[in-house]
């Protein structure tokens, strides 16, 4: 979580007169809480002076404008046209100079300002209102009335002519942006950000805690208060006093300047001021009006059909499992994320009740999840706060409410839950902290750090004794955790870089060897790879023919798209090629992924993950073919050089003719061919052709052993053969009939098959390189003669194959 | 006959030189000199001339055949000189068109990360392993010191998987490549260097966050290894990746797997780490001269006794950062969208 952290108030809780900016920037990073940016505040205020009325009179040519005469300091008496409907004389109002930037009315971008002539008068500036000027959360104010220091910032005391940013105290002042880890809650609020930057700058921490009320025994009062846990495990320490005569007198400027600096928008004096609280010790608190408070308190979980009209205006339905803050009634908040409308403090409040609580982080975090909420208490509470913490917020509450609203306490502080505070306490050894962080400090520099750190020490021998301050007692678990504290704050760039050595490595799964390699031999062949989703919707399975039925589901999936775990890479590609199919006619894809078989019915052991490859072919002639060549060089590539192949058949996502398998040694290592034209057209598609590789099948038989074998010194005889066939037979059978008639046939190559004209009707021909060769010497042209007669024979004896004429 | 030869001699000297192209010399080479050629003809002559004479006109037959000889080389290579001359302008072609493209594939660029940084990390002993993606509770959050309310684990951040709850909790899909750890360290082989490089998923989809996506996961556990060694490998890790003018930075951070934790920031390339852009503005891709590379830190000792290691005995150090991010910082490449890169446009896959 960010913080915006006032750079002048941060000072007033810590030394910061030695350092600037920029290098508390830069040591707070790397040490502890790393600032993002530095904002320069009044900066848009340049050249918006304070300036005096003193002269109001009528616009000659407009009902709406008047003419102002404006003593601006240095700058002498200006004239100017101004349209404000509160203007007056003996105003103190915002002047921006010619050359100033405003935004007219408030809206759209800042403009300059440029000497004009406004219905034929000329004007030297222009009297602004807040919203022209970027201060309506400061000031709000309504259409058309300009800012009125003397209504709006009574305590001012400025001479006519001093820059606004002055007179408002930014031009000192820059705010951080920085970031808390979600551990160091304590560091949200402004004192535990100055006792961070106390330790890390080695400065001194000027905070001094208020005065912690002790709770009044005894001397029951009329309408004292009472509260009730009723939810022990989610509210862990509740505390609330009343307080009476309150004045919402108006918020002093120093508080507004600080709120809005942190980004929080005044409201009233009591709201502000427990903001405040909430953002210099990051312990949230809430006010009620004690008047809308019907009987005592209750903290339990919310009850059937109730609802509340939350503070931001909405009515919320609370589910069982949300915390609330009821009375005798209903539901007055929900714990620890928001008040409820009804009874926050109004311009009437004048007795108030000031809450200040622990609750269960969890308890907190899901309902405010669960109601989708988030509001600067709840990403508190959320974090985990101590026990602890309540009393001093309620402290410093009650210190500032009685200062500038003037309300007493009233009745005993109500104090439940884990009112004592026993304090953590952990030990580690200097030898243990130094081999953790690889370097050598002594006991001493290692107890300095920790005590600025707010860390009670003591020390026996080499062992540390640490006793955890409450606002560090969620985040330090064990005496281990002192090792970054001392680190942190010695300064991590202090510790040499080494790399372990003398180390064996382990020999690499040969699954990711070979999966790099097919990459890169697909890459080779032309292909591209996709990276899809490992969960798919139903729509998609079905749409390619799956059922997803079988398959293991999303419990919780962030759309219907991102629903089940696929068992097939195919369905991801046939999606993509069709979304590319309009740039891309022909395409040949690729993807290398995990899928996720089901390893018994009831999904009581993982899914067995196996890599597969899946590849797609679109747009070129005889897409099959290049898809059957894809597989035949990866299937070479991982060294399965004897593959046989099997028409497929009877499956409904493959072309019923134009589909086959690969075996080798009986294992299914690829399936290849058109997809069925019935699901192309779900996916508007023509004649594709894919490959559907069980990688993890076939990697028990891959080997990239590679022998030599030497070519024989006798030329090779080479002949050509054309055959005429029945259509059904098969490429295959001829080639393994040829080779089996002898062992001088070394080579048989497919190069053509037709079907047509000059073939009769059901007949194809079939046309083929051969070679022969003899590892002796060099075969007689009528030895290859006898062969080729041979062979012939055999072929018409099998297949009745003729001779093409 | 001595003047038949010499008239021979004259006339197809005359042709030879005078012969228009190289088709033309071919026709007289033949005719003049071929074995049926006009030589020989006179030749078969010699028979019926005197014994004296016969050597005399042998020898000047065969002078006659050599000198012509020599003329249609000559005249021949004359014409390959003229052509090889000409072949600017006979055989010119418009070299400026392109050439013909082979077949060009493209490997994704998140498989060209993995690759890279599995090969700088198996040069200092680190070897690639694969772990499930679909994993229990126990590897994915409770071995890693995440207790059962921890955020993570709540069902709007990771992936539940619709299957019963086992002894090792709840089946999910794993929001890092940190389940690796345990899954590793149960092994019980010492030293552990390990770089899990997988697939993550995570509740999240938008212009910075997609559901399934990549990290690379380092673990280093030995007998006294320290931040000190975390520090010399994040450094070389950034060097080889980035470039060796790079420099790393460890601040504290917070995991609840490691104690204590980093956040590793890598100079800026832009501003080279100045925080200053070359227009002498704040430079606009890093934060004050440094870039978040990701988490890292020292193994928490819960997560090493959650797999039977003694912590007193062993330490070890991990880091897991998104292989999608790191890349792109590397190459400065400026997606508006991280979701572009598994939409799968082919405009985008085969710019890679």
């Amino acid at each position: 979580m960010n913080s915006l952290v006032s750079y002048d108030w941060l000072s007033e809780y810590v030394d910061l007169s030695k350092v600037t900016p920029d290098e508390f920037a830069r040591r707070m990073s790397l040490s502890g809480p790393a600032v993002e940016k530095i904002i320069p505040q009044g900066k848009d205020l340049d050249g918006i002076v304070v300036g005096f009325v003193t002269e109001v009179k009528p616009h000659p040519n407009a009902d709406k404008l008047r003419l102002a005469t404006v003593n601006a300091g240095e700058k002498g008496m200006l004239s100017i046209v101004c349209g404000g409907s509160n203007l007056a004389q003996n105003q103190w109002v915002a002047v921006a100079l010619v050359g100033s930037r405003v935004r007219w009315h408030g809206e759209g971008d800042l403009i300059t300002l440029v000497p004009t002539e406004i219905r034929g008068i000329p004007s030297e500036g222009m009297i602004c209102a807040a919203n022209e000027i970027g201060l309506f959360d400061a000031f709000p104010h309504s259409e058309r009335e300009i800012l009125d220091f003397g209504i709006a910032l009574p305590e001012m005391n400025v001479k006519a002519g001093t820059p606004v940013a002055d007179a408002l105290g930014l031009s000192s002042d820059s705010v951080m942006d920085i970031e808390v880890t979600s551990n160091r809650v304590d560091a949200m609020g402004m004192v535990g950000m100055a006792r961070e930057a106390a330790a890390i700058l080695d400065e001194k921490f000027l905070w001094k805690e208020s005065k912690v009320l002790a709770p009044k025994k005894g001397k029951a009062e009329k309408g004292n208060l009472s509260a009730k846990i009723l939810a022990k495990e989610a509210c862990t320490r509740y505390m609330a006093v009343r307080m009476e005569g309150v004045t919402l007198n108006t918020t002093p400027w120093w508080m507004k300047r600080r709120l809005l600096s942190a980004g929080i928008r005044p409201i009233n004096i009591a709201v502000d001021i427990s903001n405040y609280v909430m953002l210099e010790l990051a312990q949230p608190i809430h006010i009620f009006d004690a008047d809308a408070v019907k009987g005592g308190l209750q903290i339990r979980y919310a009850q059937a059909d109730e609802s509340i009209l939350a503070l931001d205006g909405k009515i919320y339905t609370l589910p069982d499992s949300v915390l609330v803050i009821a009375d005798a009634e209903k539901p007055v908040a929900i714990a620890g994320v928001m008040g409820g409308e009804m009874s926050g403090v109004k311009s009437q409040s004048s007795s108030i009740i000031i809450e200040v609580a622990t609750f269960d982080e969890v308890i907190i975090r899901r309902g405010s999840r669960k109601l989708n909420i988030q509001t600067d208490a709840q990403l508190r509470y959320e974090k985990g706060l101590s026990t602890a913490a309540p009393a001093f917020a309620l402290a410093r509450a009650v210190e500032l409410l009685t200062e500038l609203t003037g309300a007493k306490v009233v009745g005993e502080v109500v104090d439940l839950g884990q009112t004592m505070y026993k304090a953590k306490s952990y030990s580690i050894t200097s030898d243990e902290v130094n081999r953790q962080i690889g370097i050598t400090m002594t006991q001493k520099s290692m107890v300095d750090i920790l005590k600025r750190l707010g860390f009670a020490v003591k020390t026996v021998g080499k062992k540390i004794q640490v006793t955890v301050p409450w606002w560090r007692d969620h985040d330090i678990e064990d005496g281990r955790d002192f090792v970054e504290e001392i680190a942190r704050i010695q300064g991590y760039a202090s510790i040499p870089a080494e790399i372990p050595f003398g180390l064996m490595p382990r020999p690499i799964d040969q699954e990711l060897v070979w999966e790099r390699r097919i990459r890169e031999t697909s890459k080779m062949l032309g292909m591209t790879e996709i990276y899809s989703y490992s969960f798919v919707s139903e729509a998609l399975l079905t749409k390619a023919g799956y059922d997803p039925k079988r398959m293991l589901y999303v419990q919780n999936p962030l759309t219907a798209d991102f629903a089940v775990m696929r068992t097939t890479l195919l369905p991801s590609l046939l999606e993509i090629a069709a979304q590319n199919q309009e740039r891309f006619t022909e395409q040949r894809l690729f993807e290398v992924a995990n899928v996720y078989y089901p390893q018994s019915e009831t999904w009581n052991t993982l899914p067995d993950e196996q890599l597969e490859i899946g590849a797609l072919f679109i747009g070129m002639d005889e897409a099959w073919r290049a898809a059957k060549g894809y597989v035949e060089n990866i299937l070479s590539s991982l060294g399965l050089h004897e593959v046989a192949w099997k028409r497929l058949s009877g499956d409904s996502f493959w072309h019923p003719g134009r589909s086959v398998q690969a075996f080798y040694k009986g294992d299914l290592v690829a399936t290849v061919g058109e997809v069925s034209p019935a699901l192309l057209k779900n996916f508007k598609l023509e004649r594709a052709a894919m490959v559907d590789i069980p990688l993890e099948k076939i990697l028990p038989h891959a080997s990239s052993t590679k022998t030599y074998h030497p070519d024989s010194v006798f030329p090779e005889a080479k002949r050509d053969l054309a055959i005429v066939i029945d259509r059904h037979v098969e490429y295959d059978d001829i080639a393994r009939a040829i080779r089996r008639v002898d062992p001088l046939i070394r080579g048989v190559e497919w190069f053509d098959t037709y079907e047509g004209q000059h073939v009769a009707p059901g007949k194809k021909s079939l046309a083929m390189h051969l070679v022969f060769s003899h590892a002796d010497r060099t075969l007689e042209s009528a030895e290859v003669d006898a062969l080729m007669e041979r062979l012939l024979l055999a072929l018409k004896e099998h297949f009745k194959a003729e001779l093409r004429g | 006959m001595q003047d038949q030869l010499n008239a021979l001699k004259l006339e197809a000297e005359q042709a030879i030189v005078q012969a228009a192209d190289v088709v033309v010399l071919n026709e007289l080479e033949v005719k003049f000199l071929g074995r049926k050629g006009e030589l020989t003809s006179l030749l078969k002559g010699l028979a019926g001339v005197s014994a004296e004479d016969r050597p005399k006109l042998g020898a000047l037959a065969n002078e006659i055949k050599l000198s012509l000889e020599r003329a249609v080389a000559l005249r021949r290579e004359g014409f390959e000189q003229e052509a090889l001359s000409k072949l600017a302008e006979s055989e010119r072609v418009d070299v400026t068109e392109p050439g013909k493209a082979p077949l060009q594939g493209h490997i994704h660029i998140v498989s060209q990360a993995i690759d890279e940084i599995t090969d700088i990390f198996s040069k200092i002993g680190f070897t690639r392993t694969r772990n499930p993606e679909v994993d229990w509770d126990w590897y994915a959050f409770e071995s890693l010191n995440m207790p059962g309310d921890h955020p993570a684990r709540d069902e709007w951040e990771t992936f539940f998987m619709d299957a019963p709850v086992s002894k090792k909790g709840k089946m999910v899909l794993t929001p890092h490549t940190s389940n690796a750890q345990a899954h590793e360290l149960e092994r019980g082989e010492f030293p552990v260097r390990m770089i899990n490089i997988g697939k993550c998923y995570r509740r999240q989809i938008d212009v910075t966050h997609v559901p399934m996506f990549h990290q690379f996961e380092g673990l280093c556990v030995d007998k006294n290894i320290s931040i000190s060694h975390l520090r010399g490998v994040l450094d070389y890790f950034a060097r080889e990746f980035f470039g060796p003018d790079r420099k790393t930075r460890l601040r504290p951070f917070h995991f609840r797997f490691t104690e204590p934790s980093f956040e590793i920031d890598i100079s800026c390339g832009v501003c080279g780490g100045t925080g200053i852009g070359a227009d002498k503005q704040k430079c606009r891709v890093c934060k004050r001269g440094w870039l978040e590379l990701g988490g890292a830190g020292m193994v928490h000792p819960n997560v090493l006794k959650a797999s039977g290691v003694d912590p007193n005995v062993y330490s070890g150090f991990a880091f897991g950062w998104g292989v999608e991010r790191t890349y792109m910082m590397k190459e400065g490449m400026k997606l508006d969208d991280i979701r572009t890169l598994y939409k799968n446009d082919l405009r985008f896959l085969q710019q890679f």
